[in-house]
Formats: structure tokens, C-alpha cells, sequence
């Protein structure tokens, strides 16, 4: 085993680059400029994970005739009741406050009305237009800004650095570091930490098409269950419905075309080119997003396809230059893959987006662990069993900025460093050593295995016979994972012994995903059971937690807390009146 | 079949060929996920987001520094060859693989840092998308970082001072920024030592833009401000 390890110390160490983990840094720097800080993530600062892209944009009440209690009715309702209430509350609170520090502190620069004031666009399942946006690339703004500032801070940046262990303190008394490995280098790295957040941005890329960044694999929530936390709605996996697709081994395929094409009336087409949405819901191609990924997929189980196996968008219809004009961004990628948008049919799928399930954490992003906070899209609760489309990139920038200001206090009252849990640390580097040293196979194979059987048993409709055997497969493709051996040699930027480390949080977190599905005897938001399509009575709304090891998972049907509105009431009738206490 | 060119190694290194199976929608970055995936599991390239939005898979092929995630191969290819070669002018870590640190670095150099003027107990300022200034900022904005501009640049290969084309957009963006709170010392960074006066007025940096910005316009305007002085822009 190779025993020689790197050994630094830190006040705050932060994993992940996204909104959560960059407005972490500058929170906690904020809050005590004299704090170390440290940021580890597994590509380059600002450039990995999934804020960059953001297209739609982010929700928040700040326009006349709009409130807080509006956006958070939306959010409850949208999240079929099943969204934690405080931190959906504090949610939308502090995203106003957030995007006026984006604004004002951050220089980003929104669109805007004719009369200068900040553009807001309408958006699915929301009551009023509320979504503030950088023309269809909103992403791209927020994050170069951060990264600005970021940048000049004093802060240690530990780019290609991909963890793979939480590392708990000898004596139980809560986190002491993070076990990484250099990606450059090849070697392992720990890391002693005051503070930790794991922002890694959990992302469902163990389905066939997939939206999320390709640095993204679950590690975080992998890690987390591994250390002892427990997660929530892990079976809310949202499917975004227009997932370009390119055909065997593209890169570009199940990357999304932007929800604005079936808003402004674009057609979906089968095979045989019916207009087939009608046949499913009276709002056709504009119905939300879970009711239009559903048709695209009963037409695919039929076999009404296209010749990659999906189905056809077109805009045709409503004039090629116009939608060149309107939809640029799109049109572009689209010819760049070789497609004609504005002009021809495009083929598309549905394709795994979002996961509203993660760890369990209060409102200051604390764990059950002490010294270890979460944020971002690691972080359950805020969204329940759906996410609206620009609540992400706000749970990710408010959420991020509070666990900086938390960590900041957390170490005030806790300014020890602790002693670390050695036998973790040799567990977790056995555990990347594993495939050294055994016969190389093809993990390619493999991981399309997975892909399928996430994509066909564990998808988009489920039922209890195929998510029973889809437990099995996982667990028998598992097994031939640790079977499979690399070639060692050259470890220095070795991409294939991170896809496999990456199989391995995928194979973790697949197993959490279907379980929590098989517990969850209802029908409500991102998850449909065929055997239970109804969603039941609103006011028994439990939510699903998991916990244990992965091969002898642990799952619980716990109460939700209407602390702020119960089923059938609404904050939005009087709002004059004074805001809700929070829980 | 598809020939495929790619250097192996740092600085020190060879060509290695190999050959891929041509495919309809093919682009670059498939074409080496393939080498990587079915022929040498230890070959070094850099990708993220795969739509053009992150800047992190950039390299130099068959000449010209692109973004392999959106390049596809038809529009690229030389005959039936593909030649991969990392990024110029940043220092490598192994095959395609190149360290864009020095790079981010040089935003620094050049003022482009935005400094706030409000806070965040303050409404958005109300500021039109017509204002000249602000169309200033827009059309330079929405740069991706991926360093190719800095790569195609020639005087950046040799003037190991000069800021390069990406950083001096930046701050051609923020002089015209009305809520940016020190234009003065930008435009002055930008103009100082490194800065626009090393500016030969190629344009390999306009042209090879994946995104279609003109760093060359930008430098230009803050040439033109060092002579007439900073423009008004909309009180915040």
C-alpha cells in the first residue's frame, strides 16, 4: 500500500466550487478575515459543477405585488407538500438579500425592465413572474463573479483534488479532516480541518441521460452515509424532459435544451411524428416537467421512437429565424452537434436532472456531526418531491453564504483541531487501492450496465417488481466493480481510476435511490409508482429517511413538520400580514 | 476509422497515434473520452460541463486552440486526421492537460477585480440595457474563461509580461461598469505595465473566441479611454 500521505492543516475546509462552496469562502472570510481557508474541488475553482449552468435563472420576491409568502407557497406546493418548511422559508427570505449582494457586492448585472429595474420571468409552477436571469446563461454570470472575488482572496486552492473520505476525530467528538487524493499527482492528501462543508453537488449521473456536469458522481453523499449521517427524499430524482440526444458514446447527449422551447410552443414528436403530449395532458408540451417526461417516456416503452430512441422537438413551425432570434444559445449548440433547431427536428429524451433528496442538516447547514456542514444540492429538504426551476441555483448561493457564516461561529466556540481517526483514513485509502494490483477489465461495459438499470427499473415510472430487481443487479454489478482491476503505473491525472472511484459512489448512492423508492407507497412529484399512482391523504406527508451501510440500508417513513402551513391552508391571503415565525 | 494524433506527455513527450471509430455527431472531446475509455485508460484530457459553458476542456487541434466539447469533427478535421496537442503558452501537467493558474493569475494584473459601490441592504440599481456604457459591458461579459484567446495570442508567447487578451476584457467590461467602484484604477491597471500598450492588434484572440467576444474591440476601447479619459456612465 502505497503509505505516504500529505499531511496540512486548515481552519475551514471546503469541498466543491459551485455557488454553495465559493459563497462559503467568502462568507466565512467575511465573518473572520483571519480564518484559514482552504478549497478543494475535484476540477477547476468555479469552473466544475453545475451553477455555470444554470440556464432558466433565480426566483426571488423582491417586485411590487409579489412576497416572500408567495414564492414560499409556490414552493411547498410545488414540492407536493413535502419540502422542510424552515429551510424552504429561510430560503426564500434570504434570496433576497442574496440577489442584491449578487448585484451590489459581486457585480453581476442582471437583465433588466425598460425602466432599469431588474427583469423577471415567468416560470413553470410559479404564481408570479419572480425568475431574475442573464439572458438564457445566468450561470455563467453568477459564477465568473464569484470566482472574481474568490480569486482575490487569500484563500488555499487545491484544484483536482477529489475527496473520498470524511474523516471523523478519534474520541467521537465529531469531524477532524478530509482524506483527498492529489489528481495531479496521484497521491493521497489529509487534510485537518476545524470546519468542513461538503458542497460536492451530489448530481444523478448513474442514469442512462443525465444533465449534470461530468465531475459529478454522488462522492459527497457517498462519503456522508459512509461517516454515519442520514439522508432524505432520495427517491425525488427530477428528470428534465429535452435532454439532447447524440447517439452512442456523446458527451453532449442528455445535456438539456432549455425548458423556453416548450414554453414558447415548440412540438414534441414521436417516431412516426404525432404530436403525441396531447394524448396525455390538456396543456400538452407546456405541462411540467414530471407529467411531459412521463409521456416521452410511455411513448418510448411502446417503441414510438426516432432512430436514437427517443422522440423529436420541433420549432419550426413558429419561423426558423425567429427562433434563432429568441433562442440563440440553444440553436448554437445544437448546429455546433451538427442538429438544425431553428429549422429541422431535433431528438431529444428525457433526462436525470436534479436531486431533491440529500443529507439531513438544520437551517445553519449543520450536520448531525459536529464541525461538519452541508450545502448545496448535498443538502435534503429544502425542494421535497420537486424542485422549481430557480430555487437550485438560490438553495445553493443562501445556503452556501450561511454555512460560511456558521463555520466562522462554529469555530469560535470551537477553535481545537482534533485528532483524527487513523483506522478511517487506512480504510479509505484500501478502499482507492482496491482495483490496483487485479486483472484490468472493461468498466465502460459496466457502467452502462448501471446506466440501464437505473434508466429502465429506477427511472421515471417505477413499480415495486422492477425496483425489487433492480436491488439485485445493482448489488451483483457492485460486486463485479470491486472485481474489476486497473492498470497501475501512471497515476498522475488518471481518469480512469477516477471514473472507477466514481462507479463506486454512483453503485452507493443507485442503492440508496431505489430504496427509498420502494418506501415510498404513493405517487407525488418527481416520483411515480405505477402500483401507487395516487398521491394520499396530504396531512400524513412523511418523507423517507435512509441511513446505514449501503448493503444493509435502513429506511424510516418520518412525519413532516407543518411548522409554518398545513395541507389546504395558504399564507398568501393576507399579505399585509406578519411573516410566519419559523420553526 | 479516424487517425488521431496525441501528444503523450509534459514537456518532454511524443505523438502517439491511434484510430477511433468515426461516428455522425461526433466532437473532439468524444473522440479522446474514446482513447481514453477502450485504448490508454491513463490519457490525461480535461472536460466538465460538456456544453460550452465552463472553459475547461479547451486544447490546441490541428493548430487552432478550440473548445473540444462543442467542436465537432466534421468541422475540424484535416482530411482524415485529428492532431491533438495541449494548450500554448500555459505550463503543462501531462498530455492534453495544461495548469491555468498563471493564467487566472493575470486577472489580477489587470485591475479586473470588480469593487462594489452598494451593499446588499440595497435595491439593484436601476440602470437601462440601452446605456452605452452598459452595452459596453454586455457585448464583452459572457467570456467562459476557457483561455483559448490567451492561448492564440501571439505576443502572450513571448512577452511573458503582458496580461493577455481575456483579463483585459475583463476590465474593459468593468471601466464601463456604472456600479463598479474603481474604474479609475482599473483603466489605469489595465493601461500600466503588461497592459493594453503590449497589444499588437493581431486579433487571433477575436477570431479563435468560442464564444464570439472581441477581446481585440475591448483593448481598443481602453486604448481609446487612455486618450480621451474615462466616459460618464449612468449615475447608480
Amino acid at each position: 500500500m502505497n503509505a505516504s500521505i500529505d499531511t496540512h492543516q486548515t481552519d475551514v475546509l471546503i469541498l466543491g466550487s459551485g455557488g454553495a462552496g465559493l459563497f462559503a469562502a467568502l462568507h466565512a472570510k467575511q465573518t473572520n478575515p483571519d480564518l484559514d481557508i482552504t478549497i478543494a474541488v475535484k476540477g477547476l475553482l468555479g469552473k466544475s459543477g453545475c451553477t455555470r449552468m444554470v440556464q432558466g435563472g433565480y426566483n426571488v420576491a423582491i417586485a411590487d405585488g409579489d412576497s416572500v409568502e408567495r414564492h414560499f407557497m409556490d414552493t411547498i406546493v410545488g414540492g407536493k407538500w413535502l419540502p422542510r418548511q424552515d429551510m424552504a422559508w429561510e430560503l426564500c427570505v434570504k434570496s433576497v438579500e442574496r440577489i442584491q449582494e449578487l448585484e451590489n457586492e459581486l457585480g453581476c448585472f442582471f437583465d433588466r425592465n425598460s425602466d432599469g429595474t431588474l427583469h423577471q420571468k415567468a416560470f413553470a409552477g410559479q404564481s408570479f413572474d419572480r425568475t431574475v436571469h442573464k439572458g438564457d446563461l445566468t450561470g455563467i454570470e453568477i459564477i465568473n463573479r464569484l470566482m472574481e472575488q474568490v480569486n482575490a482572496l487569500e484563500v488555499n486552492r487545491l484544484e483536482e483534488h477529489r475527496a473520498i473520505e470524511l474523516i471523523p476525530a478519534r474520541d467521537g467528538s465529531g469531524i477532524a479532516g478530509v482524506l483527498l487524493i492529489d489528481m495531479r499527482t496521484g497521491t493521497y492528501r489529509f487534510i485537518k480541518a476545524k470546519a468542513v462543508l461538503l458542497a460536492t453537488g451530489a448530481g444523478p449521473t448513474m442514469y442512462l441521460y443525465h444533465t449534470p456536469s461530468g465531475d459529478k458522481s454522488c462522492d459527497g453523499l457517498a462519503m456522508a452515509l459512509r461517516y454515519g449521517l442520514s439522508l432524505r427524499d432520495m427517491e425525488m430524482v427530477q428528470f428534465h424532459p429535452t435532454g439532447l440526444l447524440g447517439g452512442r458514446d456523446t458527451r453532449m447527449t442528455g445535456t438539456v435544451l432549455e425548458e423556453g422551447l416548450r414554453g414558447a410552443g415548440g412540438y414534441l414528436l414521436n417516431g412516426d411524428g404525432h404530436r403525441f403530449m396531447k394524448d396525455y395532458h390538456d396543456n400538452a408540451e407546456r405541462a411540467t416537467r414530471d407529467i411531459v417526461s412521463r409521456g416521452i417516456y410511455e411513448e418510448m416503452r411502446r417503441g414510438n421512437v426516432t432512430s436514437m430512441g427517443g422522440v423529436y422537438i420541433e420549432m419550426a413551425h413558429l419561423g426558423p429565424d425567429n427562433v434563432s432570434k429568441r433562442f440563440p444559445g440553444m440553436v448554437k449548440r445544437c448546429a455546433d452537434c451538427g442538429f438544425d433547431l431553428a429549422g429541422g427536428r431535433v431528438e431529444v429524451v428525457p433526462t436525470a436532472h436534479y436531486m431533491m433528496g440529500g443529507i439531513e442538516c438544520g437551517i445553519d447547514t449543520a450536520s448531525a456531526s459536529p464541525g461538519l456542514f452541508i450545502a448545496g444540492e448535498d443538502c435534503g429538504g429544502v425542494h421535497g418531491a420537486n424542485r422549481l426551476g430557480g430555487n437550485g441555483v438560490g438553495n445553493s448561493t443562501v445556503y452556501g453564504g450561511i454555512a460560511g457564516e456558521s463555520m466562522a461561529a462554529f469555530i469560535a466556540a470551537n477553535p481545537n483541531i482534533k485528532d483524527e481517526d487513523q483506522h478511517v483514513i487506512e480504510q479509505g485509502i484500501a478502499r482507492a487501492e482496491k482495483p490496483f494490483g487485479k486483472t484490468p477489465e472493461n468498466l465502460p461495459a459496466l457502467r452502462d450496465s448501471l446506466y440501464q438499470t437505473m434508466w429502465d427499473k429506477v427511472g421515471i415510472l417505477r413499480n415495486k417488481k422492477d425496483l425489487s430487481s433492480a436491488v439485485s443487479e445493482i448489488t451483483a454489478q457492485h460486486q463485479s466493480l470491486d472485481d474489476i482491476g486497473l492498470q497501475d503505473g501512471q497515476r498522475a491525472f488518471n481518469l480512469t481510476w477516477h471514473d472507477w472511484l466514481n462507479m463506486q459512489s454512483l453503485f452507493d448512492i443507485s442503492k440508496v435511490i431505489t430504496a427509498a423508492s420502494l418506501a415510498r407507497n404513493d405517487s407525488r412529484g418527481a416520483h411515480f409508482r405505477e402500483d401507487f399512482p395516487h398521491t394520499g391523504d396530504l396531512n400524513s406527508t412523511c418523507y423517507i429517511r435512509t441511513s446505514g451501510s449501503v448493503d444493509q440500508l435502513v429506511t424510516e417513513a418520518v412525519p413532516v413538520d407543518f411548522s409554518i402551513v398545513k395541507p389546504g391552508e395558504s399564507l398568501i391571503d393576507d399579505e399585509a400580514s406578519v411573516p410566519p415565525a419559523t420553526a | 476509422m479516424l487517425k488521431v494524433s496525441i501528444w503523450r506527455g509534459v514537456d518532454e513527450g511524443e505523438f502517439i497515434d491511434y484510430e477511433v471509430p468515426m461516428r455522425a455527431n461526433q466532437t473532439v472531446l468524444d473522440i479522446v473520452t474514446e482513447v481514453q475509455r477502450n485504448q490508454e485508460p491513463d490519457l490525461a484530457y480535461r472536460f466538465a460541463c460538456r456544453v460550452g459553458v465552463c472553459g475547461s476542456c479547451a486544447m490546441t487541434v490541428n493548430g487552432r486552440p478550440r473548445w473540444t466539447c462543442r467542436s465537432h469533427v466534421n468541422d475540424v478535421i484535416d482530411g482524415d486526421r485529428l492532431v491533438l496537442e495541449p494548450l500554448r503558452s500555459h505550463p503543462r501537467i501531462r498530455d492534453l492537460v495544461v495548469d491555468l493558474a498563471p493564467f487566472f493569475e493575470t486577472w489580477k494584473g489587470s485591475g479586473a477585480v470588480f469593487k462594489p459601490s452598494a451593499t446588499r441592504d440595497d435595491k439593484p440599481v436601476k440602470i437601462t440595457a440601452d446605456d452605452p456604457a452598459r452595452k459596453n459591458a454586455d457585448a464583452g461579459i459572457e467570456c467562459i474563461n476557457c483561455a483559448v484567446c490567451y492561448s492564440a495570442c501571439d505576443v502572450v508567447s513571448w512577452d511573458k509580461n503582458y496580461l493577455g487578451p481575456a483579463a483585459l476584457n475583463r476590465a474593459w467590461t468593468l471601466v464601463n461598469d456604472a456600479k463598479h467602484g474603481e474604474r479609475k484604477e482599473t483603466l489605469n491597471k489595465a493601461l500600466g505595465d503588461g497592459g493594453c500598450g503590449s497589444c499588437h492588434s493581431m486579433g487571433n484572440c477575436t477570431r479563435n473566441c468560442p464564444v464570439g467576444l472581441s477581446p481585440s474591440a475591448g483593448i481598443a476601447g481602453l486604448k481609446k479611454f487612455a486618450l480621451r479619459g474615462l466616459p460618464k456612465v449612468e449615475k447608480p
